[in-house]
């Protein structure tokens, strides 16, 4: 057995995937870490969804313009796919990077594949496919990432409040996890997990619950809540990233390229905000962001 | 040596061994007035009993001046001896190092647990990077074995600690330059992440076959003085059917580590996940008996505290540190210079 050379890779720094939007970028020193599970956790509603499309698409930049020069697979367990948001994303990520595409005649949707996950059984067998698939695949780009949304859907409805269920549970996170890690090591592919919140309620003796991170409490949309899943799934990630809304929208001025009478507009827009809730490598730290028709867009 | 063997009167020998003084060790290292007193004997009594018990100790060349019944047994005097002597790792936390007596002590295995987020791998990493200031800086000068079992080491990370710890080198040689002439620094922040030899391992069976590996990789590197695991837990708390297994597997692994701390003198430090929320650490109660000191990482309000658990010989403190861009850190003090032993 070998060690691994530290600095084997030059600049010393593991390739990261762009968030597609500088803002989020500077505050995640680069974007998502490859060789790594990084989790979004966030209510409903808050971006989850559309970060991790984004990130799909910017999955297939070059490196050199901070994406992994790969495809993405998208695992979702929650229904409907949104087949029609990703359709647009990809449209105007077409025309901002014909460059990728046009020796190829393919477009950005080619390269996300989909497949949704009934339960955590039919994940294990998907994963078991996984390695497979990027060995033999004969897509032009390789797999480079992996986006599970959400983990916390799979975990639902089969699971009891029972301590031996919850047992048997803890169990399959780390089994998860576990394989996740190690294709993540042998591909060197970024893996980015979704998580939900629930309410949290202050128990009776008033003990104000476990803090897991840099921030005290999570809020979103003024109320406090707690990822889901609790302190065996938050073993199992490396890095976790809190995505919340509190209400402030932002205004916009906007002027509409297609009519031709050239009317403008004004949108609003809420305002979303990313913390980092821990991870090896960054420091505490947030910023804001809104979602336009064009993806994540951040805001000073 | 006894002190029945020593040729003397019975009287005084019946008085040093009523009050103690069964081996010569423990003669030759009090004074001649403190074992008049204690035996109730004269000074000039004492003084030559002093004598006479290092003539034959520096005559008898067996370890150190040490003899035992047993053969290969040491006498607790003589182990306290070497146990002062023993370098230990700063954590560049001075509050964190008071309470640990110094640092992390080589020759022990030491468990950190705490909760996501809290600090762990950054004490890791720490460590990792710590263990090789030089012996001119009060280090060990020594190399680093980091086991990477969940893949939270970034070398960008390591990078970041090696450089503040050069630049504190540097530092305090520009301080301790005024009073006598000190080393340049010749260590860079490359050749730090060169002397961490790094193992990523992706399931139990490679973890397993790693540690029975170490001995023979320790006795190829003696430069090594720490071993890192991060974290010990990770792949056994998956699905294992057979749970005697479980804890079968990882005893021995605790014995193994322990064996190869005291083999080689180097410390271990192994991370725990917590389990469940009273706050035991994973794994259970089988494996706390495995380990020899045990340090509990928790937050207290906005602050990171480090609390020692369990350990033969440290009493029971907790002491607050930060984690900076610089590392581990004190958390009330503003000056950003490392205390240097």
């Amino acid at each position: 057995m070998k060690p691994r050379s530290l600095l084997s890779q030059s600049p010393t720094t593991s390739l990261k995937l762009t968030t597609g939007c500088e803002t989020l970028d500077e505050c995640l020193r680069g974007g998502f870490p490859c060789d790594s599970l990084t989790e979004i956790v966030a209510e409903s509603g808050c971006g989850k969804t559309q970060l991790c499309l984004q990130l799909s698409l910017c999955a297939q930049l070059p490196i050199s313009n901070g994406g992994l020069d790969g495809s993405a697979l998208y695992l979702h367990s929650e229904f409907p796919f949104p087949f029609r948001r990703l359709h647009q994303l990809s449209r105007s990520f077409h025309l901002s990077n014909p460059s990728i595409y046009a020796d190829h005649n393919d477009n950005p949707c080619d390269h996300v594949f989909v497949q949704n996950v009934h339960n955590v059984d039919h994940l294990f067998d998907v994963m078991a496919k996984i390695e497979y698939f990027v060995k033999n695949s004969k897509t032009r780009l390789p797999l480079k990432l992996i986006v599970l949304d959400s983990v916390a859907a799979l975990f639902r409805s089969e699971f009891d409040n029972t301590p031996s269920d919850l047992r048997k549970r803890a169990s399959c996170f780390f089994k998860i996890s576990g394989k996740l890690k190690q294709l993540a090591n042998k591909f060197g592919l970024a893996v980015v997990i979704t998580n939900q919140v629930t309410d949290f309620v202050e128990s009776s003796d008033g003990l104000s619950g476990l803090r897991i991170g840099n921030l005290r409490c999570l809020y979103s949309s003024g109320r406090r809540v707690v990822p889901a899943l609790g302190l065996a799934w938050a073993n199992c990630v490396n890095s976790r990233v809190f995505i919340s809304r509190s209400g402030d929208t932002i205004c916009q001025e906007g002027r509409d390229d297609d009519e031709r009478s050239g009317s403008s507009y004004v949108s609003r827009r809420a305002r979303r905000r990313l913390d980092i809730v821990f991870s090896p490598h960054l420091p505490a730290s947030s910023c804001d962001f809104v979602i336009t028709r064009e993806g994540i867009c951040g805001v000073r | 040596m006894e002190t029945s063997r020593l040729p003397l009167s019975s009287s005084i020998r019946g008085k040093l061994i009523s009050a103690g003084y069964t081996s010569l060790s423990s003669i030759s290292s009090v004074s001649s007035t403190d074992l008049a007193r204690d035996v109730n004997i004269t000074d000039t009594e004492a003084f030559e009993i002093l004598k006479m018990a290092n003539q034959i100790s520096g005559s008898s060349s067996c370890n150190g001046g040490s003899s035992s019944l047993v053969n290969g047994a040491k006498n607790a005097w003589d182990m306290l001896h070497e146990e002062e002597a023993l370098p230990r790792i700063t954590t560049s936390c001075s509050d964190l190092d008071k309470i640990l007596g110094g640092g992390i002590s080589c020759r022990d295995v030491t468990e950190i647990g705490g909760v996501p987020g809290i600090g762990k791998t950054q004490i890791g990493i720490q460590l990792s990077v710590n263990v090789q200031i030089p012996r001119e800086f009060g280090g060990l000068g020594g190399k680093a074995i980091y086991i990477d079992t969940e893949g939270s080491f970034m070398v960008e990370r390591a990078l970041q600690i090696a450089e503040a710890c050069v630049e504190d080198m540097e530092e305090y040689t520009g301080y301790m330059h005024k009073h006598f002439e000190a080393s340049q620094v010749q260590m860079k922040p490359r050749d730090i992440l060169e002397n961490i030899f790094y193992f990523r391992v992706c399931s139990y069976t490679e973890q397993i076959a790693l540690v029975n590996h170490l001995d023979k990789f320790i006795s190829e590197n003696k430069d090594v003085k720490v071993v890192i695991v991060d974290s010990i837990t990770f792949h056994f708390r998956q699905d294992f059917d057979d749970l005697a297994q479980r804890t079968r597997v990882l005893s021995e692994m605790a014995l193994k580590f322990m064996k190869l701390a005291k083999k080689f003198s180097l410390a271990v430090t192994t991370k725990y996940t917590e389990g469940s929320f009273q706050l035991a650490l994973a794994l259970g109660d089988s494996w706390s008996h495995s380990c020899t000191n045990r340090v509990i990482l928790y937050w207290n309000g906005d602050e990171r505290y480090a609390y020692i658990d369990k350990s033969p010989s440290l009493p029971s403190a907790s002491a607050s540190y930060t984690v900076t861009s610089r590392g581990l850190r004190n958390s009330s003090s503003s000056s950003k210079r490392v205390k240097m032993m």
